[in-house]
């Protein structure tokens, strides 16, 4: 055992102070949204979505639409010259629905109209006859027998199983036992700019595609097949996006402003207004999730049974990743001798669930740390000591029995925070009037980078010397927010030398950029460091070499510095942008392939590499009202070297209240397959006086011969947030939190109840 | 299950863009005020919204539309001097009103330090909220009675950022106001 021995703190991370390059233009109001793209001569799109939730469509009367002065085109499934689905790895979301609706907002039919006014009348005019079909609004439900299918192949998109000890044997050593079945809604990404953007012809046939997005070589693919072109007439643009959350991962309106623009041989502008956002856009997957788990006299976790149901809603997008990441971190870092987990996911009318930050792992983490506290509590063990002795070792196998890359992170991030005053000192307490009684609570949680083994994960980046002298590390990917532009120019510095000003990030542009796959999964940084680790070398060599031919020097007595090639006592020789003139064409450029790095263990879907993160939440609940106070967070992130340490303390700071959010106040669970809220006045999300004061401390250690690099941060601390809260609450009242959010009536029962029993 | 609906289902459009109002009708009467210094006048709808008025008609994107109901803060601009969403403000409010947008701020001397602070603090992400802030912010650190930094923070709900979780809001209010007095 050893103490992590690299921490960077709240204050070191903060004292980076560093700059952000896309702050002063956002903070004045015109860092190039997509969405701002406003020209004139544009046409305005607008979709007509199923006002029902399931329902055959008997018949689409488009002519007195179509015949409104000023309507410039009106599309259905019909007009559609190449492929009318779309999917990751089922292809089963149509662009146009022209059989069957499945969902509220399912699209039927769009215009391209002068203006806005003319396009909502021209969508008046559409005249759709449905015939109902019967709603399926309930997971369960849809796998019972006699349920009305939602598409061809039934209801069930996909199942799995894992399961590995001798149950019984492990079941007879049991001497504490927790049960209980939790619940997690959808939840909504409330990223603040609605899906939109434009689609202008270029003259030549084909087109300029300007939408937020993840991955705009994908789309390009996708938006082609639909139009039956050869990708290279579209050109796609998915950067800069005014958040995301993963609810822009997948295409949303994309294709229909592309038919419209196609139909009508003109620009085309789409922008969602947020009450249709909230209906066209996926959610978090609502999940049930029972579990069992048992340990031994001595406190030692011995048998874990679990089984997921999961609500897909209408359509797959990422739902069977989510279910598998759902099954693989079920067990969390801990080790059992006898696991058996099950999964199941639903097609229903409930909406489109999709990608969310925290993937498939939020909602059963929640239930296993519950479990994992409940089961210390039931034992009377302090819940540290009880999950530090628990631990997987850390050359372990992965939760599915795979290789993974060797990891100490949830030994050290626990250590970090049962080290901490908030732990060592009271854990509950009231104040002097009674009202508010508050409890600190611990979570641990280990989370998967990148995608599972068969996913995307090879990736392509471009290091190239540009014509103005700037050095150019091109991505697909693009910035959602994240700070990936900064994390970016933070690594260039590191890796090639160079001062900041040398170094041009340039992301998203299928023109421009190479196809890095998605930026997803927490992945992005890992794999900007490995390209810079990798090909770094290369690179200096192949810059200090075409300089020792123009200075007529040795190649040995120079080096990459700030502004250009410097000689050995660091006086600048040749200046990048005099370099780039005099190389000219022969300006070097280094294609960086990255081959995936995933388990050799052929599991499906079973990642690689882990990250961990460790929390204590001190949080008051009102004995008046049952609201919860989050009042105050430690994160203890261990994700390897901090890239960009601004860039890590807001990952941190902001997908721990999309947590907190989670955990008190959101819950857009259908009713008769319709969200209760279709804005941000009925769907709450934390505001500035609900967010807690965040301290965070990073433990950048690594084990010896990690070729992996830094852990992405983007994700994990909504993933540990919930849990966190939810032991909270058990601590300061003694609830057991089975559903999300933790809502007022439960916790005004739970006191109710208790006040009873006294 | 719950009960089908019924057959024979009427067509219901569902609105797209409710913050982008009609675009003027020739017919329209005419609105002019003043938008950030200068004089401004132009043919609109009396219901035309005011943010539909600076992002379509004049080509100012500046405020965002994030809700088109008042809640995100993302298209705060100052009329007169007061703090409005401009997603709720209406054509027939504006006659010899003043506006001012984050792009009026561009060089006024009480923005930059609030820039610089909400930029230094880590306060930007996506940056959708960021220019609303922008505004609001400068408004409550320019008032004559500055407000401590909890009443500061108390006026600034209004502003939603689902990227930050807001901590470099709250480090951004302890740069720029004074702590409460003591009770």
């Amino acid at each position: 055992m050893h103490d992590p021995v690299d921490l960077l703190t709240h204050d070191a991370l903060l004292r980076t102070a560093e700059p952000r390059p896309d702050a002063d233009a956002k903070l004045r109001g015109d860092p190039g949204y997509l969405t701002d793209r406003l020209r004139p001569g544009q046409l305005h799109g607008a979709i007509l979505g199923s006002p029902w939730p399931h329902a055959r469509i008997l018949a689409i009367d488009t002519r007195a639409a179509a015949a409104l002065p000023g309507v410039a085109a009106v599309v259905t499934a019909a007009d559609i010259p190449g492929q009318a689905r779309y999917g990751l790895r089922v292809v089963d979301r149509p662009v146009l629905c022209h059989a069957v609706v499945r969902c509220v907002g399912d699209p039927v039919a769009a215009v391209a109209a002068e203006t806005p006014e003319l396009a909502q009348r021209a969508l008046a005019l559409i005249d759709v006859r449905y015939e109902a079909l019967p709603l399926v609004d309930d997971a369960e439900a849809a796998l019972a027998p006699g349920a009305a299918p939602l598409h061809p192949g039934g209801n069930l998109l996909h199942q799995g199983h894992h399961a590995r000890g001798d149950a019984a044997a492990a079941a007879a050593a049991c001497v504490h036992w927790v049960e209980a079945e939790y619940f997690s809604p959808m939840q909504m990404h409330a990223f603040l700019e609605t899906e939109g953007g434009v689609v202008e012809p270029d003259g030549q046939g084909g087109f300029w595609i300007g939408f937020g997005g993840h991955n705009p070589e994908r789309d390009r693919q996708v938006l082609a097949a639909m139009l039956a072109l050869p990708p290279e007439r579209l050109r796609v643009v998915g950067t800069p996006v005014g958040g995301s959350f993963g609810g822009k991962d997948e295409l949303t309106v994309q294709p229909i402003a592309l038919l419209l623009a196609w139909k009508a041989g003109r620009a085309v502008r789409l922008h969602l207004a947020r009450p249709q956002s909230v209906d066209l856009g996926v959610k978090r997957h609502a999940m049930r999730v029972r579990m069992r788990s048992g340990c031994d006299a001595s406190g030692r976790l011995r048998c874990h049974t679990v089984d997921i149901l999961a609500d897909t809603g209408a359509y797959a997008t990422h739902g069977p990743e989510v279910l598998d990441a759902a099954i693989e971190h079920a067990a969390g870092p801990y080790a059992w001798d006898a696991l058996a987990v099950d999964g199941r996911l639903a097609y229903t009318n409930n909406g489109i669930a999709g990608a969310m930050r925290g993937f498939g792992a939020v909602q059963v983490q929640f239930a296993l740390e519950r479990q994992i506290d409940a089961l210390a509590r039931a034992g009377g063990w302090d819940p540290a000591d009880f999950r530090r002795r628990n631990l997987l070792p850390p050359d372990a196998p992965g939760p599915l029995g795979q290789v993974v890359a060797p990891f100490d992170g949830p030994r050290q991030a626990l250590a970090v925070a049962a080290a901490h005053p908030l732990w060592r000192g009271p854990r509950r307490g009231v104040d002097a009037a009674g009202r508010w009684r508050w409890g600190v609570g611990l979570a641990l949680i280990h989370r998967s980078d990148g995608f599972g083994r068969g996913g995307p994960n090879a990736s392509r980046l471009v290091l190239a010397l540009a014509a103005d002298g700037r050095i150019e590390l091109r991505a697909g990917f693009t910035e959602l927010g994240q700070n990936l532009l900064g994390t970016m120019l933070c690594l260039m510095q590191r890796w090639l030398g160079c001062a900041a000003a040398d170094a041009r990030p340039v992301l998203g542009d299928s023109a421009l950029t190479p196809d890095s796959g998605p930026v997803a999964a927490s992945r992005a940084t890992t794999l900007v460091h490995r390209a810079l680790a990798e090909h770094a070398g290369p690179w200096r060599d192949a810059v200090l070499q075409a300089a020792a031919i123009q200075l007529n020097v040795d190649a040995a007595t120079l080096r990459l510095g700030p502004g250009g090639v410097c000689d050995a006592d660091g006086r600048l020789r040749l200046a990048y942008a005099a370099l780039a003139a005099a190389l000219g064409e022969a300006r070097p450029v280094h294609t960086i392939d990255l081959p995936p790095e995933q388990t050799p263990s052929e599991v499906d879907a079973a990642h690689y590499v882990f990250g961990a993160c460790a929390a204590l939440a001190r949080v008051a609940v009102d004995g008046w009202t049952g609201a919860l106070r989050v009042e105050q967070l430690l994160l203890v992130p261990a994700l390897g070297p901090v890239a960009s340490p601004m860039g890590l303390l807001g990952q941190m700071e902001g997908g721990a209240l999309i947590g907190q959010g989670l955990a008190t106040t959101e819950d857009l669970s259908p009713r008769g397959g319709r969200y209760p809220a279709r804005n941000l006045d009925g769907y709450l999300i934390p505001t500035l006086a609900d967010a807690p004061r965040c301290e965070v401390v990073a433990v950048q250690d690594l084990p010896a011969g990690d070729r992996v690099g830094p852990r992405g941060a983007g994700e994990i601390s909504v993933n540990i947030a919930v849990p966190a809260i939810a032991n909270a609450v058990a601590e300061a009242i003694g609830l057991a939190a089975t559903r999300l959010p933790i809502a007022p009536d439960t916790v005004l029962d739970h006191l109710e109840a208790l006040e009873r029993s006294t | 299950m719950t009960a089908a609906a019924p057959a024979a289902l009427p067509a219901t459009a569902i609105t797209a863009a409710p913050t982008i109002a009609p675009a003027c009708a020739p017919s329209a009467p005419t609105v002019a005020f003043t938008l950030n210094g200068r004089p401004v006048a132009l043919a609109a709808p009396p219901d035309r919204r005011l943010l539909a008025l600076l992002r379509e008609d004049l080509g100012l994107v500046g405020a965002k539309p994030g809700c088109g109901v008042g809640r995100c803060g993302a298209c705060m601009v100052w009329l007169d001097d007061e703090p409005v969403n401009a997603c709720l403000v209406m054509a027939w409010q504006l006659d010899g009103r003043r506006v001012t947008t984050v792009e009026g701020l561009a060089d006024d001397p009480r923005a930059a330090p609030v820039r610089e602070a909400l930029a230094r603090h880590g306060a930007v992400q996506c940056g959708y909220c960021s220019a609303g802030l922008v505004v609001g912010l400068t408004w409550l650190h320019g008032q004559a009675d500055v407000p401590d930094r909890d009443a500061a923070a108390a006026q600034l709900c209004g502003h939603l950022c689902r990227c930050t979780g807001y901590g470099g809001l709250q480090r951004t209010l302890d740069a720029l106001f004074a702590p409460p007095a003591p009770a």
